[in-house]
Formats: C-alpha cells, structure tokens, sequence
C-alpha cells in the first residue's frame, strides 16, 4: 500500500488555507480586501499572514495612496508550490479513504 | 493530524479552497457607471457639435468633441482611481482595462490626426468609433463570456456598417440609438447587476 502524504500545517489551518486560495485568484489584495472575504478580525487575520509570511508563502508591500497607508499582500512561488502539493495530497488523502 | 482529518474535513477543506479561489477571481469591480458617462458625455458632445452654434453659452461647436471626451476622460480616471483603490488586481481584470485604455488612445490619436489633416467626415467619424466600441465589447464579452457585452458589440458592428451608408440624418439617428443601446441601457443595467452582488463569504478559524 502507498504511503500517505502529510499535510502541510502551515497550509492546513482553515484560515491560512483560504487566504492562501484567495490569493492564489488575484495578483495582490489589501488586507481589508482579505478581511471582507474571510470575515476574520484584524488581530486573527494579522497572525495568520505573518506566519503565512514567514513561511515565505506570501510577500507584503506597504504603500501609500492618497496618502493612506495600504498594506497588499500577494502569493510568492513558494506559497503557490505549498497550495498546489496541498491540494494534491489532500486528493490523495480522499483517493484513499474512498478506497478502505 | 492525519488522524484527526476526518473524510468529511478534507472533503470540506477542498470545497473552501474552490471557494476561496472563486472569490478572488470573481469580478469585483464595479464598470457600468462608465459606461453611463460616456454615454452622456457622447450625446453632449453630439448636441453640443450639432445645435451649439444656435446657443449663445456653447457657441464654439469646434471645441465640442475635444472638450467633452477630455472632461469625459479626466471624470474616469479620477472616479475610477477612487473606486478601484480597494479592489484587488486580477489578470483577467488588467487584460480589460488595458484593451479599454488603449482604444481609447488610438481613438484620441487618430481623430485629431484625422480632423487636422482633412481627411475625417462624419460618416467614417462614426463608422471608426463605432468599429473600435464593437473590438472593445466583443472582446470584454467573449473574456468574460457575457452574452449582453457581445449584443452590445454586435450593435456596434452594425452601427458601423450602417455608418458607411444612407444620409446625414439616418446617421445622426443611427449613431444616437446605439449610444443608447450599448452605453445608457447597457450602463444602467450593469450598475444594477452590480448592486445585487452577494456579499462576500465568512471563513471561521
């Protein structure tokens, strides 16, 4: 019998996972953007993308417009990689519990 | 973990992923309320081409065309910055804006080019706006596969068709009943469509 893939904790975290989906649609968004989808607050969100950050998985840029700041974050190679094998193993992962 | 990931959770966990990555690339920018502008600044540079010289306030007919599609132009840009400030990018979105953007410049090149060396009269005047709209609409329909842009774009098509054709009058009527169509009608419509989007979804952590 093959043996199962694990799956990435970084990614696993539903929050993460569905920062990391979102990001993965558009080429950069604004943590209020990312608040309004996910619906979570800003301390939550805040460490989920520092962590997600530190992983490498996604990259921050500050700026200003109109004189207010903005933070956009956007998917590094890394973070796009983390989300494809994810996917993959959790479709290996499913494979196998339909089978038993 | 894997122990604790039941079938039910990884099943879940993959909808969400779907989920997520359809929220991201759903549109979620807001563009009918241009075309209502430039829909109205069309029939105020038309009114303003054609009857101005009889009014006292607008008597430089000459200067309709140029005035109202800058004015027109500078309303876009300012509102459009204002609105897309907290929109995500989406390639799709980028590859829109960018086909709208660079007709516009061909046609702010091409028409004064045009209009300065003599060589642009009503009839092609109209049949070239019309040409480009219909690129631009047929374009957006068929990226965003919405079956409304394209009729939009087929009436362009045939606007511009019937622009080589028929009289000054049957132009003028042809010209202001497309820019009903495909940019009032059309205008109104998207805003509604647009201001009955879903809210967006909640993930709890």
């Amino acid at each position: 019998m093959p043996e199962l893939p694990d799956l990435n904790p970084v990614v696993h975290e539903k929050l993460r996972l569905a920062l990391l989906s979102l990001l993965a649609g558009v080429e950069e968004a604004e943590f209020t953007w990312l608040r309004a989808r996910t619906g979570a607050t800003d301390g939550n969100l805040g460490a989920h993308l520092a962590k997600l950050e530190r992983a490498g998985y996604v990259a921050v840029k500050e700026k200003f417009v109109q004189r207010k700041p903005q933070t956009l974050y956007r998917l590094t190679e890394a973070g796009r990689g983390a989300l494809t094998e994810y996917v993959q193993a959790l479709k290996q992962l499913l494979g196998a519990a339909i089978d038993t | 973990m894997q122990e604790e990931t039941s079938t039910k959770d990884l099943t879940a966990r993959l909808a969400l992923i779907e989920s997520m990555l359809a929220e991201g690339r759903r549109q979620s920018e807001s563009w009918g309320w241009t075309f209502l502008l430039w829909g109205v600044a069309l029939y105020v540079a038309i009114v303003w081409g054609t009857w101005g010289q009889k009014l006292s306030v607008w008597g430089r007919s000459d200067l309709a065309w140029p005035v109202t599609m800058l004015a027109a132009s500078l309303l876009t840009i300012a509102i459009g910055l204002k609105k897309g400030r907290r929109q995500p990018g989406t390639t799709v979105g980028r590859a829109l804006v960018s086909l709208w953007i660079c007709g516009g410049i061909s046609m702010f090149l091409l028409f004064p080019a045009l209009s300065i060396s003599g060589r642009l009269d009503q009839h092609s005047f109209v049949a070239m706006i019309a040409g480009v709209l219909g690129i631009a609409n047929g374009v957006s329909g068929m990226i965003l596969r919405w079956k409304m842009q394209f009729a939009c774009a087929v009436v362009w098509w045939v606007t511009s068709i019937a622009a080589c054709f028929g009289s000054d009058a049957q132009l003028t009527a042809i010209f202001l009943a497309a820019i009903f169509i495909c940019q009032i009608v059309f205008g109104v419509y998207t805003m509604i469509l647009e201001s009955r989007r879903r809210p967006a979804g909640v993930v709890h952590a």
